[in-house]
């Protein structure tokens, strides 16, 4: 097993190269500058270039990519390792660091609201397959998958938050309550709906096809023919098998814990990791975007790295 | 398809052959009317067929007769005008007709979810065959670049493309390629599978035999054979590349008005809930009857297209 990961890490590395060099052509290659929002007639050519000199942007491409690429990794000490933000100055580390809590809040809360509630339908729906129940939670599920989540983030947010006023409109706390728990809550409610309904209907999914299909094996009709009530039969014979893909998902879905969502944070102004990453595009905020779009492309490989583990974990019949 | 059905030059009709055997007169099934068959008898998968040819038909039709409504401001008209034939979905607040409007918006959407999908077949089943039938160290080589495309955070990078370049090159063109050049990963993959799969074949085996050169048993022979699986993919990809124009143009990064798109019609509208809370439901409404419709379709045609898939429900 330990073999099995070094191996994986080994193999992510010319992964990893190639995902920073194409997001660094990306926000070099693309036309426009950062110094060009310094471009006004009150700004001296000479000043412009100092900027330019300042920056860096002088430097041949490779070099300019190299010393990015190799500055980037000293990021667990050096705060400076991402660089300065365009928009504001601070160290682009500081300003990541400072929204996680905010994504992984967001993400983890609507992660577990999502399978406390999907699972139970999924195996719910499995064992009465073909019910009324199942035909009518399945039409639920498909139209939750189809629909878009900033369309139903708009929804809520306009409904309950302003036409009832029962919720709060945006952000994390109300001004001058940071920190405050029930305050927060109360923010959390409207995104974390959003987030859940469209996952809830593809963890149910999921659960449902894989009940299906664990209660097809014979060792859960053996289980059955020797007369165990039903309840041990689908807990306890049914059910284990039936969480192992269940599990392997879960290992995939845990980074987007960290890379957040891009379009609900900012439909709620969640101060999300996602939202960070929406607005430096916005303002061209180059080292921003690039700390975060690293941080969403080591968070896919650890995921598929973390889905592999966690299968051989689960499922004694896997052996790497 | 069509080669499959049509009768051999010089075949005489069976009846009229006293030496014909009884077997020749059993009706074959080919597997296109198998597949056509099983899709028929789905549902589910012929509501998606209906409903996205009415959606075609909607996005080709209404803005052809609409002529320049969908973007024609009128003073004389504003949301508290009465509905009619004309006007079915009332007026907004610069009194643009908001039918042709919509009807315009699921045109662009359209367009960009078919022709990203195009690019994403074209790019994905080059790639997946290059790779699956050269084996060895290219195919270990493009593969790893397909790990490398895939680790990148999709819709970011969409978004990235469109922001800075969306600026000086139609935003519309920058959308489609953004979502081609970021999705082809999956059609790539399932290629390859398909043609490690066909490389063994006898009819590839034959066909080599024969001294027919790669690039004809390529495209000739395994291609077309390797299609079905990309045909899924490219029919639920609708789903989603629409869906990422809505959101992108949603953020105000996609398409900006005056043009005319699901997701900036969602913004605009949002200002106005409070008192006309419909205009927020028609867009909303339409992207999901184009997911469903995508999806639907793209799920009964890769139950249709597999004959080992069990058929649910």
């Amino acid at each position: 097993m330990a073999t099995y990961i070094l191996r994986r890490l080994i193999q992510a590395i010319p992964i990893v190269v190639g995902i920073s060099l194409i997001s660094f052509l990306i926000v070099y290659l693309t036309p426009g500058s950062p110094v060009d929002k310094f471009r006004t007639p009150r700004v001296s050519p000479q000043t412009i270039a100092n900027l330019i000199h300042l920056y860096g942007l002088d430097q041949p491409l490779p070099i300019q990519f190299w010393n990015w690429f190799t500055h980037f990794w000293s990021f667990p000490w050096d705060n400076l390792a991402w660089g300065y933000s365009f928009t504001d100055g601070r160290p682009v580390r500081d300003k990541i660091f400072q929204r996680i809590p905010s994504t992984l809040l967001l993400m983890g809360t609507s992660l577990v609201v999502s399978l406390v509630i999907a699972i139970p339908i999924g195996i719910l729906q499995a064992i009465k397959q073909y019910s009324w129940a199942d035909r009518i939670i399945t039409t639920f599920e498909t139209i939750g998958y189809a629909m878009p989540t900033f369309w139903l983030g708009l929804i809520l947010k306009q409904f309950f938050a302003v036409n009832l006023n029962w919720l709060p409109l945006n952000g994390q706390n109300t001004l001058g309550k940071q920190g405050d728990i029930p305050d927060m809550i109360m923010h959390l409610i409207l995104p974390v709906t959003t987030l859940a309904v469209v996952s809830i209907a593809g963890w149910s999914r999921y659960m449902r096809a894989s009940m299906l299909e664990v209660m097809r094996q014979d060792y859960v009709r053996t289980a059955r023919a020797k007369g165990l009530p039903p309840s041990r039969v689908i807990g306890r014979h049914a059910l284990r098998n039936a969480m192992i893909p269940i599990v392997t998902l879960l290992g995939l879905t845990i980074p987007s814990l960290l890379s957040g969502a891009a379009i609900t944070e900012t439909v709620f102004s969640w101060p999300g990791l996602g939202w960070l990453g929406v607005t430096s595009v916005g303002d061209r905020d180059y080292p921003v975007v690039l700390a975060v779009t690293m941080i969403g492309g080591m968070m896919v490989i650890i995921g598929n790295l973390l889905a592999d583990v966690l299968y051989a974990v689960v499922d004694p019949r896997i052996h790497y | 398809m069509a080669s499959s059905e049509t009768t051999r030059p010089g075949a005489v009709s069976p009846l009229g052959n006293a030496d014909t055997d009884e077997i020749d007169l059993v009706a074959v099934q080919t597997y296109w009317q198998l597949v056509r068959r099983r899709f028929f008898r789905n549902k589910t998968a012929v509501i998606g067929l209906v409903l996205l040819s009415i959606l075609i038909f909607s996005a080709i039709f209404f803005p052809w007769i609409g002529g320049d409504a969908w973007h024609m401001t009128n003073l004389s008209k504003g949301p508290n005008d009465p509905i009619s034939i004309t006007a079915p979905l009332g007026y907004d607040n610069l009194g643009i007709n908001i039918f042709f409007r919509l009807m315009k918006a699921l045109q662009t959407s359209l367009i960009i979810g078919f022709s990203a999908v195009l690019i994403i077949a074209v790019v994905g089943t080059t790639f997946g065959s290059i790779s699956g039938y050269a084996g060895g160290w290219v195919d270990n080589l493009m593969m790893r670049i397909v790990d490398v495309v895939l680790s990148l955070p999709g819709f970011f990078l969409i978004l990235m493309l469109v922001a800075f370049i969306g600026s000086v090159v139609a935003p519309m063109f920058v959308i489609i390629i953004a979502i081609g050049i970021t999705g082809w990963t999956t059609a790539a993959r399932l290629v390859r599978a398909e043609f490690l799969r066909l490389r063994e074949s006898d009819f590839v085996q034959a066909a080599k035999a024969l001294g027919a050169s790669d690039s004809r048993i390529i495209i000739r022979h395994m291609v077309p054979s390797a299609m079905a699986p990309v045909l899924v993919a490219a029919t639920l990809g609708i789903a989603d590349a629409v869906s990422t124009e809505a959101a992108l143009s949603f953020l105000g990064y996609g398409i900006r008005p005056p043009d005319a798109s699901l997701g900036n019609m969602l913004t605009g509208a949002q200002d106005y809930f409070y008192r006309h809370p419909l205009w927020i439901l028609y867009p909303g409404i339409t992207l999901i009857l184009v997911v469903l419709a995508a999806s639907f379709l793209g799920d009964g045609l890769r139950d249709a297209l597999d004959p080992r898939q069990k058929l649910e429900a």
